[in-house]
């Protein structure tokens, strides 16, 4: 255990038993009402237990507390005294009481810490699950396809073959987007890697997504607003690009009737909003809380939900917002649609 | 007598290196291989490549430490293939000499523009020499070297005297991405905090002035936090 948590929970028994010592004290003077006194006593051992590591603080303010009875706080006050029975039996169930609350506390504990280990280990799985799901399907195209061209080759069309290549490359090239997701979800994720944010012309950004945007989706046509004036964001500028790039895919393939696909930046001096509204089907409100958790589950989809990348790039969206200090949002509109929301802070990274 | 372009694939992954030699030979290179460093090292000096693809991760040294070493001695224009992530990789091998960088996984068209693009370059400044032309021109932008002018479609645009440095810095390495490291040096000669802010308020002005559309092929392309490149597919 590290020497600063040590030193912190030594203090935290001391205080708290100084506390009960105190009141103890005005208590017996005051009103002499002796009997509080014991019960008082035990519940600083309680909280005392509660508030630390382990078992060990609880168990010293037990016989801390049981020496302060019997010392200061039963007759003959202020000596120690286990000849008289009662005293001795009194202090034996205090020592008692006070070990067992507290390693019942210390219990708990660690029941509850196994427990959340346990949530995330869920989340986990669930998200692996589906990403072999969603790497399986196209790596079905990608490996039957090829190996059909080779096998039967001449028994194919030059139309065909075209089509069949063409599969290949799509889902191959889906693949290598849902590798990059995956990157920098474990990067980001474990906490080891920090973001370097450099000064990013917003200009420059929205020119370098929408040429990778409009390469991938030709049909697409995404209506931009920039700000009037020359705004740099701090940020890393391919992540965020990622991000971008993941929300508009994501309405592409998932606002169905979507006409009208905008993406518009507003800059003040505290912030860097980007917000991207669509006018399809909206959110399903269900899926609207789980939304950039990664916990989507793929099961209600059926099986050929062939691009619904599980949810993983909305949830690689939030990952790399919140390593850059940000908020990400998505709410349904009130006329159908739904709009995506993230924000950056602006610090100024000239300095 | 075989006047192709020789080019070195240096690449030790066995599928990809097929890849790359086949996709070249089709398109009318000569392609030599190397699995490499040892490899390169002997393929470079025996048969002068008009042009290197390298991979930086090889099995016995640093692809890194092989740039350096040709570098030293010739300008033959040099494409390194790495892995997105490897952000500060890429910026080190364009500063220490590479001409450009492509990401795996990458397409068939992509590959082949960019080593087009590149050996396009090097007839523009030829081997060992600076450049010498007096006029650069793609699509519909001209800069005219003597006079200090630019013109697109016949109409001059305005620059003042940073902005037109750095476009005239730009169109003398059409296709090579520059790090902004590389034109600050360049442009101003020093480095200093605000350096970078500079160039990107100037980057911005001469969008302004070319009537850049975002997202459209424009003149100069944005590579986002490495440096800028002028555009020479025509």
């Amino acid at each position: 255990m590290k020497k600063t948590t040590i030193i912190r929970d030594i203090k935290i028994t001391a205080v708290i038993l100084a506390v009960c010592f105190v009141i103890c004290l005005v208590l017996h003077k005051s009103t002499k009402a002796d009997t509080l006194i014991p019960a008082i006593f035990v519940l600083g051992s309680f909280l005392v237990s509660s508030a630390t590591n382990g078992y060990i603080y609880g168990i010293i303010a037990a016989f801390v507390s049981m020496l302060a009875v019997n010392y200061a706080f039963t007759f003959p006050f202020f000596k120690f005294s286990f000849t008289a029975s009662e005293n001795l039996i009194s202090a034996i169930i205090m020592i008692a009481i006070s070990v067992m609350t507290s390693t019942l506390t210390t219990k708990l504990k660690v029941q509850e810490a196994v427990r959340a280990e346990n949530e995330k280990e869920k989340t986990r799985s669930n998200l692996l699950r589906a990403i072999s799901h969603d790497l399986r399907t196209p790596l079905t195209t990608i490996y039957g396809s090829s190996s059909a061209l080779i096998e039967n080759k001449d028994n194919f069309t030059e139309e065909q073959k075209e089509q069949i290549l063409k599969g290949i490359s799509q889902d191959a090239q889906w693949l290598s987007r849902m590798v990059e997701n995956l990157l920098s979800i474990t990067k980001l994720d474990n906490g080891n890697m920090k973001i370097t944010k450099v000064p990013t012309v917003v200009d420059e950004l929205v020119d370098s997504v929408l040429i990778k945007f409009n390469n991938r989706y030709p049909d697409c046509n995404v209506i931009v607003e920039t700000p009037e004036e020359f705004a740099v964001v701090p940020m890393d500028p391919l992540l965020i690009e990622q991000v971008i790039i993941n929300i508009l895919e994501n309405a592409v393939h998932h606002a169905k009737g979507m006409t009208k696909l905008s993406f518009k930046i507003f800059v003040s001096p505290q912030k860097a909003v980007f917000q991207i509204k669509d006018n399809g089907c909206g959110i399903p409100d269900k899926k609207l809380k789980t939304l950039f958790t990664g916990s989507c589950d793929t099961s209600d989809e059926g099986a050929d939900s062939k691009r619904s990348n599980a949810g993983i790039g909305l949830s690689v969206c939030s990952t790399i917002i919140k390593a850059h200090g940000g908020d990400i949002e998505a709410q349904n509109l009130k006329h159908g649609g739904a709009v995506f929301r993230f924000s950056l802070n602006m610090e100024d990274m000239y300095e | 007598m075989n006047n192709k372009y020789k080019i070195l694939v240096v690449e030790d992954e066995e599928n990809i290196n097929n890849l790359i030699t086949t996709l070249l030979d089709a398109n009318g290179y000569q392609a030599l291989s190397a699995k490499s460093c040892a490899d390169a090292r002997i393929m470079n000096s025996s048969y002068k490549p008009d042009l290197v693809i390298l991979d930086l991760g090889l099995p016995d040294a640093d692809g890194g430490i092989f740039l350096k070493e040709v570098r030293k001695g010739s300008r033959v224009p040099i494409i390194v293939l790495s892995a997105r992530s490897d952000e500060k990789d890429k910026v080190e091998a364009l500063d220490s000499g590479a001409n450009d960088y492509v990401t795996k996984p990458f397409g068939a068209a992509e590959l082949v523009a960019r080593v087009r693009s590149a050996l396009r370059t090097s007839i523009y400044t030829g081997d060992n020499a600076g450049y010498s032309g007096e006029r650069f021109e793609t699509g519909d932008l001209s800069i005219d070297y003597d006079s200090r002018h630019v013109f697109i479609e016949k109409n001059e645009i305005n620059l003042t005297q940073t902005e037109y440095n750095i476009i005239a810095f730009l169109s003398k390495h059409p296709g090579k991405v520059l790090t902004y490291a590389a034109i600050i040096k360049e442009i101003w000669g020093y480095s200093d905090l605000g350096s970078i802010k500079k160039l990107q308020v100037n980057m911005a002005n001469i969008r302004k002035k070319f009537g850049a559309i975002p997202g459209e092929k424009n003149y100069i392309i944005n590579e986002l936090g490495v440096g800028y490149r002028m555009n020479n597919d025509e």
